[in-house]
C-alpha cells in the first residue's frame, strides 16, 4: 500500500477507475479537479476525515488495488491539527467566502450573458467589457490579489493544493484574455467558449476553496497568524475604497437582464 | 424531573475520585509575562497589549485547567475578571474596546466556564466589538469544571 500513497491521486483513479466512486461517497472529488495531482497520502489531511471515516476508506481503496489481500495500511500523518473541533470559518477565512457571494452571482449570469451574445453592436459588447471589468477588479485584483498576495504565503507553496490555486486564477486570466481578444476580433464563438470556461472554472474553483481550502488553513493556522491575515486583509480593502461597492451595484443591474429564470433553464 | 438546585455556577460537585496522575514531570514554567492582571487593576495601554493576542480569561478558568500556561498563556497577555462577582463591568466594556482601537490588539480570546453566568464575560467583549471602530478576531472557548474544552468558535 506505501507505494500508492506516495502517488498522485489522479494516476490511481486512472488505473483503478472504482476509486472514483469511493472518494464520491466521501464528497472527495478528485475527478473533476483541474490538476488533481495530491498524493492519496494528503487525501485524509487535506479533506479532515475523521480516524474512523478513515478506516472504511483507506480499507475499500486497498480492496480495489489489492483485491482479495490483506494489506496494512498506516494511519495518514495530519499536519493540520490545531484547531480541529473548531466550528465556523475564522473571519479572515469568512470574509474570503462572503467575496465570493458577489463572484457567484457574476458566474450565475453568464448563462444569460451567452444566450443573448451580441459582438457586433456597442450595448452586446458592454454587457461583456463589463463583466470582464468585474473579473478584473472585483474577482481578481480585489480577492484574488488577497489570496495571492496574502493568505497563500501563509501555505506551503509547493503543495499541490496551492498550485492548484495559482493554476485556476492563471487559467481564470487566460480565459479573460481570450474573450477580450474574441472581442476585438468579432468572435463570437470564441467569446462564448471563453466565457463558459471561465463560468466552469470559476464554479469549481470557488467550491474548493469554499469547502477545502479554507476550512483546512484554518485548521493550520495559529490566531495569531489569523488575527494578522484580518488586519492585512482590512488594509487590503481600505486600499480598494468602493471597489465592493461599485462591482455590487453593477451586479445588481445586469441581475434583472440576464439571470435566466429557473423554469426557462 | 430534577428539583430546582439552585445557582448553577455555585452548584457544589465532588470529583475527588478522579484519576490524579501526575501527566508532567517537573515544574511547569509560568508563562505569565505581565502584571498586573485584575481588569480593573491593567491599563489597556500597557505595553504589552500593543499587537498583542489577548486573554480574556474569567477568574476560575485558570483553576480548572491543568495546562493552562503552556496551552493557553503561553505567548498572549492577559486580563482576569469575574462577571458575576466583579463591579463596575462598563468599566471593561471600556477597556476592551480600549484594547482593539487604541492597543490595536491582533486577536482577542474569551475563555469562560461553563457555568452560565460565566457567559457574561463574553457578552462584555461582543458588546465592546460592536462599539469599536476597529475590528479584531474574537474567539470563545468554553471550558468544563474538569478542565476540559466544552467548545471553541469565533464569535
Ligand atoms: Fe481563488
Ligand atoms: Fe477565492
Amino acid at each position: 500500500m506505501q507505494e500508492y500513497l506516495n502517488q498522485g491521486i489522479k494516476g490511481i483513479i486512472k488505473q483503478f477507475p472504482a476509486v472514483e466512486n469511493i472518494l464520491d461517497d466521501y464528497n472527495i472529488g478528485c475527478a473533476p479537479c483541474s490538476i488533481g495531482s495530491c498524493l492519496l497520502k494528503d487525501i485524509i489531511d487535506i479533506h479532515n476525515l475523521s480516524p474512523g471515516d478513515e478506516e472504511v476508506l483507506m480499507g475499500r481503496i486497498a480492496g480495489v488495488i489489492y483485491p482479495g489481500q490483506e494489506v496494512t495500511i498506516p494511519r495518514m500523518e495530519r499536519k493540520a491539527v490545531a484547531g480541529a473541533g473548531q466550528k465556523g470559518y475564522s473571519p479572515p477565512m469568512k470574509k474570503l467566502v462572503d467575496e465570493h457571494v458577489l463572484i457567484k452571482r457574476l458566474v450565475a449570469l453568464i448563462p444569460g450573458i451567452i444566450d443573448n451574445l451580441d459582438v457586433e453592436s456597442e450595448p452586446g459588447r458592454g454587457v461583456i467589457k463589463d463583466s470582464v471589468d468585474f473579473i478584473r477588479s472585483y474577482a481578481d485584483k480585489y480577492h484574488h490579489a488577497k489570496e495571492e498576495d496574502i493568505l497563500l504565503k501563509y501555505a506551503d507553496e509547493n503543495l499541490d493544493i496551492i498550485k492548484t490555486i495559482y493554476e485556476d486564477h492563471e487559467n481564470g486570466r487566460a480565459h479573460v484574455r481570450a474573450i477580450l481578444k474574441g472581442l476585438a476580433d468579432r468572435d463570437e464563438a470564441a467569446v462564448r467558449e471563453h466565457l463558459k470556461a471561465y463560468q466552469e472554472l470559476l464554479t469549481e474553483h470557488i467550491k474548493k476553496e469554499d469547502e477545502i481550502l479554507y476550512p483546512w488553513l484554518d485548521r493550520q493556522l495559529s490566531i495569531t497568524q489569523i488575527g494578522e491575515l484580518f488586519s492585512e486583509f482590512n488594509r487590503k480593502d481600505e486600499e480598494c475604497g468602493d471597489t465592493p461597492e461599485k462591482y455590487e451595484a453593477l451586479i445588481n443591474r445586469l441581475e434583472p437582464e440576464y439571470k435566466l429564470k429557473e423554469a426557462v433553464k | 424531573m430534577t428539583a430546582f438546585e439552585g445557582c448553577p455556577g455555585s452548584k457544589m460537585v465532588d470529583f475527588r475520585e478522579k484519576d490524579t496522575e501526575e501527566e508532567t514531570a517537573g515544574k511547569v514554567k509560568s508563562q505569565l509575562a505581565q502584571w498586573p492582571i485584575q481588569m480593573h487593576l491593567i491599563s489597556p495601554m500597557a505595553p504589552y497589549y500593543q499587537g498583542a493576542d489577548v486573554l480574556l480569561t474569567a477568574d476560575c478558568v485558570a483553576y480548572a485547567m491543568g495546562g493552562f500556561h503552556p496551552d493557553y498563556l503561553k505567548g498572549k497577555a492577559i486580563a482576569i475578571a469575574c462577571p458575576k462577582l466583579d463591579e463596575s463591568q462598563d468599566i471593561y466594556v471600556e477597556k476592551i474596546k480600549s484594547w482593539m482601537e487604541d492597543a490595536q490588539i491582533n486577536t482577542l480570546t474569551v475563555l469562560t466556564m461553563q457555568v452560565p453566568c460565566c457567559a457574561g464575560l463574553l457578552q462584555l467583549a461582543r458588546q465592546a466589538a460592536e462599539s469599536s471602530t476597529r475590528k479584531v478576531p474574537l474567539k470563545s472557548i468554553v471550558v468544563g469544571i474538569q478542565g476540559e474544552i466544552l467548545s471553541e468558535e469565533w464569535a
